[in-house]
C-alpha cells in the first residue's frame, strides 16, 4: 500500500489555506419521524380502509409539493454553490500569491464521459496551459479531486472519481510536474456541481477540480 | 447466547414505558405492492383486558406482521377476550380457523414483586396448549428498552412456531445527509451514530457488534475508521490513513476486514488482520478496479465488483485471492454495470444491483444454478442488504418519487418503506446483539 508520509504537512496547509473546503450540498431537511406501521393486529374495518385511502393521497400530495420545493432548492443551490466557488477561489489565489489569472487557469476543470477517465482531446490545453504555471512556481501544489455524476454506485463513483483524478496527474507529470507536487482525492458523486438530473448537469458533475494546496511564496 | 442470559437483560421494570408507547401508526406508511400472502400460518395477539398492555400488543403484532410468517388476524371481542386465568378462548380461535394465539398478561397481579413483570405465550390453537412462554420484566423500562424486549419477545414467538429466526430484534445501519444511522427493522429506534469525517459511508458491523468500521471523509483522505459503539473509540485501519479506502466489511469470523483502497494506480481490494495488524493485498488491477468485497457465510470466499471487463461487473475469488472469476454472467455490451454485492446469511446467494436500460435494479444471483433473477422494477433500486434470517432484503429505492430506505419479502414479493428519510443510502442490516442493544 502507498504510504504518502509527505502529505501529513500537506494537509495541515490544507486546513491552513482552507482551500479546499467543500460548497456544503444543499439538502432537504430529512423527515426526523420513522415510519411505523399501522397495528396489524387492529380491525381491518371501512372506515380504516378509507382513512388509509386518505392518508396515502395525504402522502402523494406532500411528495409532489416535496419534489416542487426541491427543483426550486436545486435551481437556488446552484446558483449558490457557483457564487460561493468563485469567492472560495478567489479567496484561494489571493492566499497562493498566484495573481488572478494564473489561478483562474490552474482552477478551469477538466470534464469526462459517462463512466470514462480518458482527458478529453479538448481539456488538453487546459492542462497545458498549468504546466507554465508549474514552471514558473516551482514551489506550487495542487491536488486534484476527480468527481463524477450521480449515475452508479456511491462506492463505484469513488473509485471511477480516483481515476478521473489521476489521469490529469499523470498528464501533467508526463509533461514534467514533479508527482510530488500534486495529490490527488475523489470524492466519487459526494459533490455534486450541479445537483440535477439531466445529461446538462451530469456533464458539469464529471470533472476535475484542481485546488491549491501550497502557495507559490 | 442462552434464552435464560437472553432475558436476564431485559430485567428492567413496567407502567411508565408502557403508557410512553403510541398504538397508532403514522399515515400512509404501508404500501403494499405485489403482496401475496400464500399459506401461512394465522396468528393473534390478546392481551389481557385494562393491562396497559396495548402498546405491547402493537410492537408485537407489528413485528410477528414484517417477519411476513404469518398471517396477523385481529379475532371478534368475544373470541379475543382472554379467560380470568389468562387462558385465551380456543374454541372461538379455532372455529376462526386461527393456527395460533400469543397472550400478553400481567405475571402475577397479586404480587407486588411481580411488579412490572409480564407474560408472553405462545399457544397452539387446534391442540389448544401453550407452546412455550418467557417473562418479560420492565418494571420502570425506558420505551426504549420495552420495544427493544418486546422485539425480543416476537423473535421468540416467531423461532417457537416456526423454527425459523426472527429479525425484530435486528438492526439496520445506514447513512443519511452524510451521516450515519441505526434503526430497528420496525423503523422504529432511530438514533443517530456520531462518526469521524463527513460524509461517513459504508458503515458494516462486526458480526459480535461491538464495531462499526465505515469510510470517513476527512481533510487528508478517506480512512477507514473501526469505531467501537459502546465507546465511542476510533482507530483508523492501519494503511488507510491517506488515498481512497472504502467498501470495508468483516468476515463473519470478525477477525479481518477486507476493503478496498484506491491510489493513482486504480482501486483494489486488502485484507486488514484485526489482531495482528497488518494488511494483505488481494487483487492486482493496475489497469482496472476491483472494490465492494463481500464474504461468504463461510469466511472461505469473497464476492465482489471487478471492472476487468470495461466495466463493473460482479467477480468471486477465494479468500487468499486465488481463483477469481465472474460470478453473475454478463454478455459484454448489453449487461449492464454491476454493484454492490452482498452474500445471503445462507450462502446460497448473492444479492447485488445493475443497470437496466439505465435504471439501477435488485437481483439475485443463486450460487448453485448461477440463475440470477430480477428482485425490483419499479424506480431505482439499489444497494441491497440481506435480513439475518436471508428472506428479507432492504435496499434504497426512488418507488414513490425520493429515495427511500424499502424492505422485501423475497417469499411473497411483500415491499414496505422502513423510513421516510428521503435520500437514506447504503444500508448494512446485522443480526441483534441482546448484550449490546438492551435498554
Amino acid at each position: 500500500m502507498t504510504n504518502r508520509v509527505r502529505l501529513a504537512p500537506l494537509a495541515a496547509l490544507l486546513v491552513a489555506f482552507g482551500c479546499s473546503k467543500p460548497p456544503a450540498p444543499a439538502q432537504p431537511a430529512p423527515a426526523p419521524a420513522p415510519a411505523a406501521a399501522p397495528s396489524a393486529a387492529a380491525p381491518d374495518s371501512a372506515a380504516r380502509a378509507a382513512a388509509r385511502r386518505d392518508s396515502l393521497a395525504a402522502v402523494a400530495r406532500a411528495d409532489s409539493l416535496e419534489r416542487t420545493a426541491r427543483e426550486r432548492a436545486r435551481a437556488d443551490s446552484v446558483r449558490a454553490q457557483v457564487q460561493r466557488a468563485q469567492v472560495d477561489s478567489a479567496a484561494a489565489a489571493a492566499r497562493s500569491g498566484l495573481s488572478a489569472a494564473d489561478s483562474a487557469v490552474l482552477a478551469e476543470a477538466v470534464h469526462f464521459d459517462y463512466d470514462k477517465a480518458d482527458l478529453a482531446a479538448a481539456d488538453l490545453p487546459r492542462l497545458d496551459r498549468k504546466l507554465a504555471i508549474f514552471q514558473a512556481h516551482p514551489r506550487l501544489e495542487i491536488q486534484i479531486a476527480g468527481n463524477c455524476d450521480e449515475r452508479g454506485s456511491d462506492e463505484y463513483n469513488l473509485a471511477l472519481g480516483e481515476r478521473r483524478a489521476a489521469a490529469a496527474k499523470r498528464y501533467l507529470v508526463a509533461h514534467g510536474v514533479a508527482a510530488g507536487r500534486i495529490d490527488v482525492v475523489s470524492y466519487g458523486k459526494e459533490r455534486p456541481l450541479d445537483s440535477g438530473h439531466g445529461e446538462e448537469a451530469w456533464a458539469r458533475n464529471r470533472r476535475d477540480d484542481f485546488v491549491v494546496t501550497r502557495g507559490v511564496n | 447466547m442462552s434464552r435464560a442470559a437472553l432475558w436476564a437483560v431485559a430485567v428492567l421494570a413496567l407502567p411508565g414505558g408502557l403508557a410512553a408507547q403510541d398504538t397508532t401508526a403514522p399515515a400512509g406508511v404501508r404500501v403494499g405492492i405485489t403482496y401475496t400472502p400464500g399459506t401461512r400460518p394465522s396468528i393473534a395477539v390478546l392481551v389481557a383486558a385494562g393491562a396497559a398492555l396495548d402498546s405491547v400488543r402493537a410492537i408485537l403484532g407489528r413485528d410477528l406482521d414484517y417477519s411476513d410468517r404469518f398471517e396477523v388476524v385481529a379475532p371478534p371481542a368475544a373470541a379475543a377476550a382472554l379467560g380470568a386465568d389468562g387462558s385465551p378462548n380456543y374454541r372461538a380461535l379455532n372455529a376462526l380457523g386461527t393456527d395460533f394465539a400469543v397472550s400478553v398478561v400481567p405475571s402475577a397481579p397479586a404480587d407486588p414483586r411481580a411488579r412490572g413483570a409480564i407474560d408472553v405465550l405462545l399457544h397452539d390453537v387446534r391442540s389448544g396448549a401453550v407452546k412455550n412462554r418467557l417473562t418479560l420484566h420492565l418494571a420502570d423500562a425506558s420505551a426504549e428498552a420495552l420495544r427493544r424486549a418486546v422485539h425480543r419477545a416476537a423473535d421468540e414467538v416467531v423461532e417457537w412456531a416456526t423454527g425459523a429466526k426472527g429479525i425484530a430484534s435486528s438492526v439496520i445501519y445506514y447513512v443519511a445527509d452524510g451521516k450515519v444511522w441505526r434503526v430497528d427493522p420496525d423503523g422504529a429506534g432511530r438514533e443517530l451514530i456520531p462518526t469521524a469525517g463527513r460524509p461517513s459511508l459504508s458503515p458494516a458491523r462486526s458480526p459480535d457488534g461491538r464495531t462499526l468500521a465505515y469510510t470517513a471523509f476527512v481533510r487528508s483522505g478517506q480512512p477507514i475508521v473501526l469505531q467501537d459503539l459502546a465507546s465511542g473509540r476510533r482507530d483508523i485501519v492501519p494503511g488507510t490513513e491517506y488515498g481512497m479506502n472504502i467498501t470495508p466489511e468483516f468476515s463473519p469470523d470478525g477477525r479481518r476486514l477486507a476493503f478496498a483502497h484506491g491510489n493513482e494506480n486504480g482501486t483494489d481490494i486488502y485484507l486488514y488482520d484485526v489482531a495482528g495488524h497488518t494488511t494483505t493485498r488481494l487483487t492486482v488491477g493496475r489497469y482496472y478496479d476491483n472494490l465492494s468485497p463481500a464474504w461468504s457465510p463461510d469466511g472461505q470466499r469473497i464476492a465482489f465488483i471487478s471492472t476487468r471487463p470495461g466495466l463493473p461487473q460482479l467477480y468471486v475469488m477465494q479468500a487468499d485471492g486465488t481463483g477469481q472469476e465472474a460470478l453473475a454472467r454478463f454478455d459484454f455490451g448489453s449487461t449492464g454495470m454491476t454493484y454492490a454485492p452482498e452474500w445471503s446469511p445462507d450462502g446460497q446467494a448473492v444479492v447485488f444491483h445493475r443497470e437496466v436500460a439505465g435504471t439501477p435494479q435488485v437481483f439475485v444471483v443463486d450460487l448453485a444454478t448461477r440463475a440470477v433473477k430480477q428482485i425490483t422494477g419499479e424506480g431505482r433500486n439499489e444497494d441491497a442488504t440481506w435480513a439475518p434470517d436471508g428472506r428479507h432484503v432492504c435496499f434504497v429505492s426512488s418507488r414513490g418519487g425520493t429515495r427511500l430506505l424499502w424492505i422485501v419479502d423475497l417469499e411473497t414479493g411483500r415491499m414496505r418503506q422502513l423510513l421516510s428519510t428521503v435520500g437514506a443510502r447504503l444500508p448494512a442490516w446485522s443480526p441483534g446483539h441482546a448484550s449490546l442493544e438492551a435498554g
